[in-house]
Formats: structure tokens, sequence, C-alpha cells
């Protein structure tokens, strides 16, 4: 995507920044102000004002890596909250069946499907950790203290909802962001 | 490949760059081109993600300066931060010593 000027690059950026759940009115002014500056100073270096503005965009990066970048970072800031969460579901599910008064795996099942493939969605970046953070507790529980070993199920089940998500994650990035 | 060898050591740059002074995005970006000789020259955008990691994590504050012909959000370093260069200036120091010892250079 080639953006022609200051004003349209800021409005495919802010699309963009809401597309990906990141605007702020903040960093839009921030940037802003960051491309007006590098402009101006390519004025008074003498260039004219279409290619002073034309060489702040290029310096600035496109809004596809500008984005990326900030996504990244808050990708890697969000990690340890996602792992966090997983754990906790998949202590709860592990508590939750070794209730004796519990007895319907079907619903356990697919709670353990969707939270893996919704921790996954949002943006889990390793869904093989993810299964484990939430799939891991039952058969470990099971094995260790009931020797029951299809208790393993569940942790397929995870690395199923895991796998889901992630696919699916990857495939709504590729269909409908950037394009 | 000097652009993704530098993603690794922007923290270290940014905050030795804003231990100068404070300063906002765009002089932090120049003076990071300026000091490398034009070595370092990322695309200026990508610098502003990771100035709002380095605030959020507590290294730098930021605050907007009004009486100028626009907005502009001006960075700091905290205590914390100045902590943060002092370690990483030392670990890059032994890093360094050890790769030049081992290439020979």
């Amino acid at each position: 995507m080639k953006e022609k000027g200051i004003k349209q690059y800021l409005q495919t950026l802010q699309r963009e920044l809401w597309f990906h759940g990141l605007f702020n009115s903040d960093i839009l002014t921030e940037l802003e102000s960051h491309l007006l500056e590098s402009m101006e100073r390519g004025i008074r270096q003498g260039l004219s004002s279409e290619q002073a503005e034309q060489q702040a965009l290029e310096r600035f990066g496109s809004v596809r890596v500008v984005v990326s970048t900030f996504e990244k970072e808050r990708m890697n800031s969000m990690q340890k909250i996602l792992i966090a969460i997983a754990i906790i579901a998949g202590l709860f599910f592990a508590y939750v069946d070794s209730r004796p008064t519990w007895d319907d795996t079907g619903i356990l099942a697919g709670a353990i499907l969707l939270t893996c493939g919704l921790i996954a969605v949002i943006g889990y970046q390793r869904p093989w950790l993810l299964a484990l953070a939430v799939g891991a507790w039952i058969p470990l529980r099971g094995i260790l203290v009931t020797n029951n070993y299809g208790s393993i199920l569940a942790l397929i089940i995870a690395f199923i909802g895991a796998y889901a998500g992630w696919a699916l994650r990857f495939g709504i990035r590729k269909t409908f962001l950037f394009s | 490949m000097i652009g993704e060898a530098l993603k690794g050591h922007l923290d270290l740059l940014l905050l030795a760059v804003l231990a100068e002074g404070s300063a906002h995005g765009y002089a932090v970006i120049e003076s990071l081109r300026q000091r490398s000789g034009g070595v370092f020259d990322l695309p200026e955008g990508t610098i502003y993600p990771a100035l709002h990691r380095l605030e959020s994590q507590g290294w730098l504050r930021s605050r907007w300066q009004e009486d100028l012909p626009r907005r502009r959000r001006v960075y700091e370093l905290t205590s914390k931060g100045r902590q943060i260069l002092s370690k990483r200036r030392e670990e890059w120091r032994r890093f360094s010593k050890a790769i030049n010892a081992t290439a020979g250079i």
C-alpha cells in the first residue's frame, strides 16, 4: 500500500491501528507531530514540500511496518498475562474434574477446547505451551492419583483447540489485515 | 542486517540517548542517527512502540509539551531507567569484550 501524503498516511494508520485494537489518539498525535517535523526539516534543507513530505514518509516506514511493530510490542507484553490465564483455567478444569459429583466430560472437553482456541486467537504465540498450560493438569492428576491414562484425552483436546485457534488467527490476519 | 542486529539492542540505545537529557521522539531518532554516523537508520515510526514499552516498564516517563507550534511528547529517563542503563552498559561491555577477544578484533 502506498500513501501519497502525510494526511492520507495518517488516515490509513488510524484505520489500521483501530483494526488492531491499538488506536489511541495520543499515539496518532505523536506520530503526526513527528512526520510534520520531519517534513519541515526537509523543506529547510531545500526540498520542495512534495519532496519533503515524501522523504518524511519514506523515513518513517510504511503503515504496515509501523503497525506490525506496535502489535509485536503489545503481543510481547501480553504473553505472560495470557499464559497465566491459561494455567489458572487449566487448574480450575482439573479441580472441577476431580470433584466426585462432576460427571459431564463433554462440557469439560468443550471448555478446554474453547479456552485454548480463544487464548490462541487473542494472540498467544506458542500453541504447544498453551495446550500444556491448559490441558496438562487433568492427565497429571489422573495418572498420578487414579492411574487413569484415559485422562490424556484432555491434553489432546487442548492441543486441538490451541492449534485450531492459532490457525484461525493466522487465517484472519492473512485474509483481512493490510488488504 | 544492521537493522535486525540493532533491534536486539534498541533499549540500550534509546536509554543511552535519553540519559543525555529529555527529548521527543524525532530528536531521539536524529540523535541515534547522528551518534552512529548514520549506521543506525531504522524506519523512524518503529521507534515509538519501543519508547512506549520502555515507558510502561517504568524506565521512561513522558509529558506533553504544549507551548510549541504543535504538541510534542517528551521522554525522560526515570531512576529505574538509569539503573537499567548502567546494567545494560556493563553487560554490553562484557559481551563486546568477549566477542572481540574471540574474533581477534
